[in-house]
């Protein structure tokens, strides 16, 4: 690899220090406790990182049946009623020629919570089996599922404004439906599983790959 | 390293200053001078970034954005009517719509991101960035900072301002849409928070924290 230079270096881990993840303070020795400056718990690594992510990974997937499958709100026009789902309320947006809006709306409701746990599901994978990867790429992979998360709260965000603005009794009136509580919770499980993740997992699964040769 | 200097050997072990949160890295500096930022050389990970705005500036604009959040929060932000009927919406309606609807969970979490988690920011920032000079306020603005780590997230105006957008397209030919006010207060709003947090330099307050009390920093 020519890399390889590049990603060696002394780890904390090794040397015996460990970082707390909230202020940062560099701390001696690797026992868990209490950081001394902020007194926030500490870890060398984030407690079992792995399995908590599986187990939020697992729930989110299991979840995402629900939020596609059942309504996420119905829409009474002169006493018709309508329900969409997530992907038909991109269909009604695509149809009514808002492209754009419709793709926004498409990745944000369907796009990202799907890279999200296809992306953990990678991640956890690689530091548990990973054999031959490049932790530069892997470490990209993570900050990008982390950061882009939160948007998928816009289909909830955008239910809740409507939800308000339309409500005038028979002639039209939007209301909220099952599948949106199944599709936020997704989006709540989808953050909690970054967030139990420990990107350092996968420089040490790298540097032990590297040492057993 | 290019020039043959195994880091584990060449400096001694109280050089350490920081290890990158992402990969572990132990390096030996931990802050930028102003203006700048630090990257971990292995990884990329942003370990800091130093504003060039000051700690003021921080505190002006989280108090700006306090004040314009009783606006943005009580104004409607969008009004909508139909054959004679309106309606219209502002921040907490929503929250109350759902509510009423039987979909706590759902109304939690919106008052959550769209309202208290904003305020507390706000809050926080004012509050460690007017009171990290003050001596005696030392563990409060440290318990603030801590507990902004975990709630910030959770802020969402942005994500909330893009629904509005989307609103806006959505019930275009369901009725008549209309801009109010108050979302005039709430893009000023999302602005002032977002600058606030944007130009916060969190090392430079614990930096400012530890001159403040030597005896709790680690041996
Ligand atoms: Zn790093």
């Amino acid at each position: 690899m020519t890399e390889t230079s590049r990603l060696e270096g002394a780890v904390g881990i090794e040397l015996g220090r460990q970082t707390c993840l909230t202020c940062f303070q560099l701390i001696d020795g690797l026992e868990p406790g209490y950081c001394p400056r902020c007194g926030e718990r500490v870890a060398a690594r984030i407690p079992e990182a792995i399995s908590r992510t599986w187990a939020w990974v697992i729930t989110g997937t299991l979840l995402l049946y629900p939020a596609n499958k059942l309504p996420v709100m119905s829409v009474t026009r002169l006493g018709q009623t309508e329900t969409d789902s997530i992907m038909g309320g991109v269909f009604t947006l695509y149809q009514s020629g808002q492209l754009a809006i419709a793709i926004l709306v498409f990745v944000a409701s369907v796009v990202v919570p799907g890279i999200k746990l296809l992306g953990l599901t990678y991640l956890c994978l690689t530091v548990q089996y990973g054999r031959n990867f490049n932790p530069l790429r892997v470490t990209r992979l993570y900050r990008l599922v982390h950061l882009i998360g939160r948007w998928s709260l816009l289909d909830l965000f955008l239910i809740s404004i409507l939800v308000a603005l339309v409500n005038l009794g028979s002639i039209a009136r939007i209301e909220a439906q099952s599948g949106a509580t199944a599709f936020a919770t997704v989006v709540i499980v989808t953050m909690f599983a970054s967030h139990s993740f420990d990107p350092r997992l996968i420089w040490d699964r790298h540097r032990k790959v590297q040492a057993d040769g | 390293m290019s020039n043959g200097v195994d880091p584990r050997l060449g400096y001694s072990a109280s050089a350490w200053q920081r290890a990158c949160h992402e990969c572990d890295l132990l390096l030996i500096e931990n802050t930028a001078p102003v203006g700048h930022r630090i990257l971990c050389p292995r990884c990329g990970a942003l370990l800091h970034r130093a504003s060039k705005h000051s700690i003021g500036y921080t505190a002006a604009m989280s108090l700006a954005g306090l004040v314009l959040f009783i606006p943005a929060n009580l104004l409607p932000l969008l009004t909508f009517s139909l054959a004679g009927y309106s309606g219209e919406n502002a921040l907490y309606t929503g929250v109350l719509a759902l509510y009423r609807e039987g979909f706590i969970w759902l109304a939690l979490l919106v008052f959550l991101c769209s309202m208290l988690a904003p305020l507390l920011k706000l809050l926080a920032l004012l509050f460690i960035s007017a009171g990290s000079s003050w001596p005696p306020l030392r563990d409060y603005v440290a318990a603030a900072l801590r507990k902004l780590e975990h709630f910030q997230q959770w802020a969402m105006l942005d994500v909330y301002m893009l629904g509005v957008l989307v609103a806006l397209v959505k019930l275009g030919d369901l009725g008549d849409l209309g801009i109010a006010n108050g979302i005039y207060c709430y893009a000023a709003l999302m602005l002032c928070s977002t600058l606030a947090a944007a130009n916060f330099d969190a090392e430079a307050i614990w930096l400012r924290l530890d001159a403040m009390s030597p005896q709790e920093l680690p041996a």
